[in-house]
């Protein structure tokens, strides 16, 4: 019954247009970075940049790395904005309509009932974030050549400059993915255990959103640097760390489990609200 | 099938339901009426595990909904007020979700399903397209996949023309005779609780003022009809000889502690006043239960 239960929740998700709303939006703007690289001053800066390094610019102004230009709008920006807004739809949405009454007339538990929806959001955003970088990758191929991957991302918290052969810049970027669809995990779950709360849709995913952002403008301050483990956002770095030569390791599974657990502990407290409220009209 | 006892329900300090019990049998149709807030609502919540009682003890086909919901609403259906459902899939995808929350159902249960509500042609159809009587018909729908043997009906004609009233109103008899279920409902409709219902409760702001069989509620009023050609002369002479204590609207008397009709008639024969017709008033429950909630100063 648990996999019939999960299939009808990514029925009901896959099935609302809204749900495709993010990905028609990431593949609105991944178009237009691509166009912006392709036609503006942009690529010739890049170039720039990579011969003041003593590196080819025709060597590694490739497919590979134009799909990371890609995803900066997206890691910065879509990510957190779609996402919240799925994870803060999944239960407030339908306390909100009223299914969730007729569904909770029936013998499933509510935990049953939370495991399945999450587990569904969990779903969507490590396919949402996939399939864009699929999509990303699949449409600079269309423009540019295959070979190196060249990265070049300022963070407060350092710069991640790097230049990888095409086979080594592929894994990487795999391997970026994989993370990124963590962060979007992470993210779903804070806006899913706002949902789990008598709130509307819309208050769960402005409350994630504005949880991220203040996370995110602590992290900034020089105050609490000391205190970075304590950001969630700090932890979202991993994407951009695996493109560093040697790769923190330590640092990147440190940060993913963190993440996970924040994703797990973000469960477990809207399991026990929803437990214990009262469902009404 | 269902037991409430001594059951309150506080919201922020507010009594939604206060102290109420009640027994509802195998086989009966019991109507739960009240106004607007007076804890209908949250006693089927209550019913159905969606809200935890502050006290008390809801027990459900045997079983404590708050200990044991699952094994408490395996034999259960519901519909509430408005039937809502996910408008962009179709009515068949609709069931088959709601299905999975209870047991494993197959497509052919689905269908003999839709067959019974009537909505056989329509299935693949999206809700959104469907009218607010398809809803409510595959809202009848749901409520019957997990074959149940109890029907908890929240306001089940809210929102219905009086075609789709009439509709409902003998799809559930149907239910009971067909199927031989217990239905539980609660209405504004009081014409439609009088024609369907063995017993009712009536709550008034979560407290419990009445429970009773919905004939012995008909046959319960003191009024007789009197029909003659001189009503106040009648009445006048009737209240000298002590036979009658009130009357109303110039139709109704009501008779003294002890008094028959076969009196009345005598008395009024016997002055000249002719009788043209004497019957006792069975009273609707829309009367009683008017009279029920009336503010005490009211029915002074």
């Amino acid at each position: 019954m648990f996999f019939a239960q999960l299939k009808n929740e990514l029925w009901k998700l896959f099935g609302k247009k809204r749900t495709y709303i993010g990905f028609g939006a990431f593949v609105l703007v991944q178009t237009v970075m691509l166009l912006l690289f392709k036609y503006t001053h942009w690529q010739t800066q890049f170039e720039r940049l990579l011969a003041g390094n003593g590196y080819l610019a025709s060597e590694y102004i490739s497919a590979l790395t134009v799909a990371v230009v890609m995803l900066l709008p997206q890691v910065a920006l879509l990510t957190p904005l779609y996402v919240t807004l799925v994870g803060g739809d999944l239960v407030a949405k339908e306390a909100e309509d009223g299914t969730l009454r007729m569904i909770l007339s029936r013998p499933i538990s509510r935990l049953r009932l939370l495991q399945v929806k999450w587990l569904a959001g969990i779903i969507f955003a490590a396919v949402l974030t996939l399939a864009l970088g699929a999509i990303a990758l699949g449409f600079a191929r269309l423009y540019f050549p295959w070979r190196g991957l060249f990265i070049f991302i300022p963070t407060p918290a350092g710069t991640t400059f790097g230049v990888f052969p095409p086979h080594d810049g592929l894994v990487r970027y795999v391997f970026s993915h994989m993370f990124m669809a963590v962060n979007a995990v992470a993210m779903m779950s804070v806006a899913f255990m706002f949902s789990c709360f008598n709130m509307k849709p819309a208050a769960a995913t402005i409350l994630a959103l504005s949880y991220l952002f203040v996370n995110s403008v602590m992290q900034m301050i020089p105050f609490f640097e000391p205190y970075q483990n304590w950001f969630i956002t700090h932890h979202f770095d991993g994407w951009h760390l695996i493109f560093r030569s040697p790769t923190p390791w330590g640092q990147l599974f440190q940060s993913e489990i963190i993440l996970l657990a924040i994703s797990a502990t973000a469960f477990v407290i809207g399991a026990a609200a929803f437990q214990v409220r009262d469902i009404k009209s | 099938m269902i037991e409430l006892r001594n059951v309150v329900k506080k919201f922020a300090g507010r009594t939604a339901v206060d102290d109420l019990s009640f027994t509802v049998t195998r086989g009966e149709i019991f109507g739960l009426l009240g106004h607007n807030g007076a804890g209908k609502s949250t006693a089927i919540g209550m019913m159905l595990g969606q809200v935890w009682p502050t006290s008390g003890e809801v027990k459900v086909c045997g079983h404590d909904v708050s200990a044991d919901r699952r094994a408490a609403l395996k034999p259960v259906g519901a519909i509430f007020e408005t039937p809502v459902f996910y408008d962009y899939l179709s009515g068949f995808r609709n069931l088959e979700i709601l299905s999975t929350y209870t047991a494993p159902t197959s497509r052919a249960r689905i269908h003999e399903v839709i067959d019974w509500v009537g909505l056989t042609g329509r299935e693949q159809s999206k809700v959104r397209t469907y009218s607010h009587g398809m809803r409510s018909r595959l809202a009848l729908a749901q409520a019957l996949l997990p074959r149940p043997e109890l029907l908890i009906l929240d306001e089940p004609s809210d929102g219905l023309d009086p075609e789709g009233i009439h509709e409902m109103r003998q799809t559930i008899l149907r239910l009971q005779h067909e199927l031989g279920l217990t239905i539980f409902f609660s209405s504004h409709l009081l014409n439609e609780v009088e024609q369907l219902c063995t017993r009712i409760a009536v709550l008034q702001q979560g407290k419990k003022v009445f429970e009773g069989n919905v004939a012995d509620v008909k046959a319960a009023s003191d009024m007789v009809a009197l029909k003659t050609s001189d009503f106040p002369g009648a009445t006048r002479l009737l209240r000298e000889h002590g036979l009658i204590t009130a009357t109303e609207q110039e139709k109704f008397i009501t008779l003294a502690e002890g008094r028959s009709t076969a009196e009345i008639i005598q008395t009024l024969v016997a002055a000249g006043i002719a009788v043209d017709g004497i019957w006792r008033h069975e009273q609707t429950v829309e009367d009683f239960y008017l009279n029920l909630i009336k503010p005490p100063a009211a029915k002074n």
